[in-house]
Order: structure tokens, then sequence, then C-alpha cells
């Protein structure tokens, strides 16, 4: 175990100037994009890093930044739990009838299909503009992708494990415990890391249709107010807060399934 | 073997057509309008559809883009010129865009507050503590709440604001909110075919602020004024075509709006209003009062964080025959 843990740190740390390499290529991309625009009529589309970067720490020590990424982290978690809730209710029922999955498919299949961006208003009119509507938004996002790994997860249960159950008269609650939950899982949390991520499009989509405040609202504004760095800022905060989300989401599902790294792999003597 | 020869030759001669000038000699020209099709838009229909904007040179084409949007491209010198709003000018100088309003459009604010009959709006003071819906907190319609607000000595703490985006109408049957800001050539044609009884508070009857206007950039200005103002005058003609002959103008909008003979009776209406907004004595003239006011307004809403001089904001010269 401790050669794994070892083994693991020396991987991400042997990655960690490769991330530094691609963030300084980034910088160097835009520098070089501002030197290129520098003496031209479109000057004013890509503000400097600088401007960002000191409007950034203006917003954060203010209180504005917090504030809004606030709003917009609530959403979030609001539409990331309603949506997984139902994925979770909808998948298990799904996979565990033929009925019920094909009633159901073309309804679900419709939804996805439905641009949200044009959804987002219908959603504002019978939600209000309030919390609400945002919620429902980020729930419509995020909850296919998880239904389709829960459902998937479920059905993909080996036939001798499900016979294994059977011969042992396990109860109801002992197979799903026991077999459904554990086999699920692996999809299930790979299902919850996609669906965190799109929950941020959702929260901004709402936001975008009808808000006064979160981070999609403060690239709305800036928008308008043809304030480049404030865009900047609102997308950066953003970026920043899905790939929080998105890390913590990987660490819930590396904790989750520690079983399976282990049994994945080999223990050096 | 003969079609291994053709097609390639076809797509050279399809090449060889788009990277050509124009057969007629007109300069095309991608016109943003801020907003989707509509008889707002008559004026441009009309110039476009009498051959105005050919006699001055230019083929056009209406892009239905927002108008930030097209002030953006207006300031890369992207694109010649813009229709936006007179805010929207100001904001973009403000951040050092060198965009110039060139013709006056609408003549009054297009704004309006409006609530159903239970909420009396005989005067500005009236919107005390009533809850308002407002599409978004900056452009026309948040500056003309803002002055309306001030001409009724109050500020938006006596009032309860709620950003609802632009479902105004939907919100104010449902009791969502007491009133909303709108324009007032669209919603009141609206609850009006829908029977729908209402009060209003105008803005332009409280405080003169600049409206819509054709706008492009110094560039444009400094370097071809002839250009400018030939397309000026063409949309000017077109306006003035509109208001002299306005079933004439509904009538040409047809073939430019999806749908519009399936909603004829309120957007004539519409159009009827739009007409008393644009009417004036001298068509596409600026007063340097209402660039003040609106100016102001933004500074007292903190949309912009210094005022930049009215006289680089708009030009009459092209608007002089």
């Amino acid at each position: 175990m401790q050669k794994l843990s070892k083994r693991a740190k020396n991987t991400h740390s042997h990655y960690t100037p490769l991330y530094l390499l691609s963030l300084g290529l980034l910088l160097s991309l835009w520098q070089g994009a501002l030197w290129a625009i520098k003496d031209t009529p479109r000057h004013f589309i890509l503000p400097t890093p600088g401007a960002v970067i000191e409007r950034f720490i203006r917003m954060m020590t203010d209180g504005t930044l917090p504030y809004h990424a606030s709003v917009t982290l609530t959403e979030m978690s609001l539409g990331l739990t309603l949506g997984t809730t139902t994925a979770l209710l909808l998948g298990y029922a799904v996979a565990h009838s033929h009925i019920l999955a094909h009633m159901l498919e073309p309804i679900i299949v419709t939804s996805q299909a439905l641009p949200t961006v044009a959804l987002a208003p219908l959603l504002t009119i019978w939600f209000g503009p309030g919390l609400t509507s945002k919620v429902v938004v980020c729930a419509l996002i995020v909850f296919f992708p998880i239904l389709v790994n829960v459902s998937a997860g479920l059905q993909n249960i080996a036939s001798q494990q499900r016979d294994l159950f059977l011969l042992l008269e396990a109860s109801r609650w002992q197979k799903f415990l026991k077999l459904e939950v554990p086999a699920a899982l692996p999809a299930f949390l790979t299902g919850l890391r996609v669906g965190g991520t799109s929950a941020a499009m959702g929260a901004v989509v709402g936001e975008f249709v009808a808000s006064s405040e979160g981070l999609g609202y403060l690239v709305k504004q800036g928008q308008n107010l043809y304030d480049t760095p404030l865009m900047f800022v609102a997308i950066l905060t953003l970026t920043i807060l899905t790939l929080l989300v998105y890390g913590t989401l990987g660490l819930i599902e590396r904790l989750s399934l520690k079983w399976r790294f282990l049994n994945n792999t080999t223990i050096e003597a | 073997m003969q079609t291994k020869i053709l097609i390639p030759i076809l797509l050279f001669a399809l090449l060889l057509t788009a990277c050509s000038p124009s057969p007629t000699g007109l300069e095309p020209v991608t016109l943003p309008m801020g907003y989707v099709a509509n008889v707002q838009f008559s004026p441009f229909y009309m110039a476009e559809e009498r051959g105005y904007f050919k006699e001055a040179g230019f083929d056009v084409t209406f892009d239905y883009r927002w108008e930030t949007d097209g002030i953006r491209l207006v300031a890369a010198e992207e694109i010649p010129f813009t229709v936006a709003s007179g805010d929207q000018v100001i904001q973009a100088r403000s951040q050092g865009l060198p965009v110039v309003a060139i013709a006056a459009w609408y003549q009054r604010f297009p704004v309006a507050v409006v609530a159903l009959p239970e909420y009396p709006l005989d005067t500005p003071e009236d919107l005390r503590g009533l809850t308002i819906g407002i599409p978004e907190t900056f452009g026309a319609s948040y500056i003309g709440l803002r002055a309306l607000l001030k001409a009724g000595g109050l500020t938006e703490n006596d009032i309860d604001l709620q950003v609802i985006g632009y479902t105004q109408i939907a919100a104010l049957t449902a009791g969502t909110v007491d009133a909303i800001v709108v324009y007032a050539n669209n919603a009141p044609a609206i609850l009006e075919h829908e029977g729908i009884a209402f009060n209003a508070l105008y803005t332009a009857d409280y405080a003169s602020l600049v409206s819509a206007v054709l706008a492009t950039n110094e560039t444009m200005i400094k370097e071809q004024p002839e250009r400018v103002r030939a397309f000026t005058q063409a949309f000017l003609h077109g306006l003035q075509d509109v208001l002299d002959e306005p079933e004439t103008a509904f009538e040409i909008c047809d073939a430019y709006i999806e749908g519009l003979s399936e909603n004829t009776e309120t957007q004539r209406a519409v159009l009827t209003h739009s007409i008393e907004l644009w009417s004036a004595p001298q068509l596409g003239h600026f007063q340097t009062e209402s660039w003040e006011t609106a100016q102001q307004t933004m500074l007292d809403a903190g949309l912009i964080e210094k005022a930049v001089p009215p006289d680089t904001l708009f030009t009459n010269t092209f608007v002089q025959k």
C-alpha cells in the first residue's frame, strides 16, 4: 500500500512540469495574440493578462467575485442534487423494467434533444426568474449522463453474479446493497463527474436568460458594458469552479472505489 | 472522364465567382440590426426595397445579431455601419471604442413602465413600492427606468427590481411582478391585442434621452465621409417614406419578416406606435441635451465610470442634405 501511494505521488509530481508548461504555452499564445492585434482596430477585443489578473484580485478582495461565484455554485449544487436524484430513481426503474424503459426512452431522449438555450426562457416563465429556473436547467443538463451510466451499470451485472444471489436466496434489499450498488457505482460516479462539469453550463445558461447575480450574469454584464476584463475574470472563475467540482467528484470517485484500484494494481513485495 | 474534367472546372468557376467583386459594382454591406426581424426596421426595409441603398452604392444584407456585436464589429472596422441604441454608443466610447452616431432614428425614447389597472401610474412617484420586472440591468430599458425613478424623486431602493429576462408580459399577467419595463411601441400593442387593460408611464414624458441610432467608426468618418453621407441619406430617405406611407411600409415588411401575416393586427399597431416615436421636423438630427442626459443617467447608475465629451459621441454632419 505504501509503495502504491509513493508510485501514485511520483506520477503526479512527474506531470507537474508538463502542467506548468501547458499554462506557460497558453499565456504565450495570449501574449502573441496581443502583439498581433496591438496596432490594429481590433486591439480592444483582448485584454492583457495583467488587466485580467488585476481585476480578478480587485473583485476577490472587495467580495464581488466570491459572492457571484457562490450564487453559481449554489445553483450548480442544487441542480446536480436534483438531477442526480432523478437520474438514480429513473435509472433504477428503467434498468428493472423493460416496459418502463421503452415508455420513458422517447421522453428522456427528447428532453436531451431540446436545446437548453431555447428551453431556458420557457423555464423562466414557468418557474420564475429566481433560483428555481436555474436549478431546473442545471438538473436537465446533468441528469442524462448519470441516468445512462446508472442504467448501463445495473444492466451489465454479470448473469453469474445474479444467479449466485438467487442461489443464496438473497433478499431484494441484500441484492440491492451487495450486488447492484457495487456494480453500478463505478458507472454512476463517472456519470456524476461528467454531469458535475455540465452543471456549470446549466447555471450559466439560466443566468444568461434572467439573472442579476452569478458568474453567467457577470459574463453578460461584461459583454454589454464592453468590459472585456470582466468577461475574462468571470470565465476564468467559472473554469476554476468547474475544475474544483470535477476534482472533488474525482476524489470522491477514487475514495469510493479504492477497492477497485487496489484490485487492479500489482502490489510489489 | 467528362465528369472528372467538368467538376474541377465548375469548382474553379465557383471560386472565381466568390472572389470577384459584385457584378453590379455595389459594395456589399452587412448591417447588424440589434434585434429580430421586426416591423420596427421598416425604414431600412423601405430603403432597400426602393433601391435607396443601391443608389448610394451599397448592397445591404440585414443581420439580426445583438447590437453589442454590431458595435464591436464597427469599432474593429470589420463592418462600416450598425444600428444600435445611443446608450450603447456611450457605453462603447467610455471603453475607448471609436464609434460615432451619425443619424438619430428614434426621436422619442421608447421605454415605458406598464402595469395592470390595479396599479395607477399617473406620475413617476407611483412607482414607489412596486415590484418591477426588467429584462436586464443595463441598456435602454434600465436607463429608461432610472430616468423615470429620478423624475419621481425615487431611487432603486424605493422599488423591488427583478431581472426577468424577456418574459415581461408573461410575468405581468402571471402576477409575478406588479409592473414591467418595456418598449412603448411593442408591449402595449401586444397587451391591447390580447384585450389586457394596462396603465403606462413613458420615460419620454419626463426625460429626453438619446435612443436608437445609425452608427459608424471614426476611420470611416475621417477617410470616407462621402460613403457615410450616402448611406445615412439612403436610410433617412427610407425613414421619410415610412412616415409618409405607413401602409405601404407595412406591406413591404412582409418580404423581410417571417410569419408577419399571422400577426398583422398587432404588428400594424407596433408600426403605428413606432412611427409616433420617429417623427420629427428634422429627421436624423441629434440634440446634445439628449446625449448629456443619457450619459448622466448612466454615470448615476454606475454603468460608466467617467463621462466622455458629448461632441465625440455623435455628429449631425451627414444628416444635412
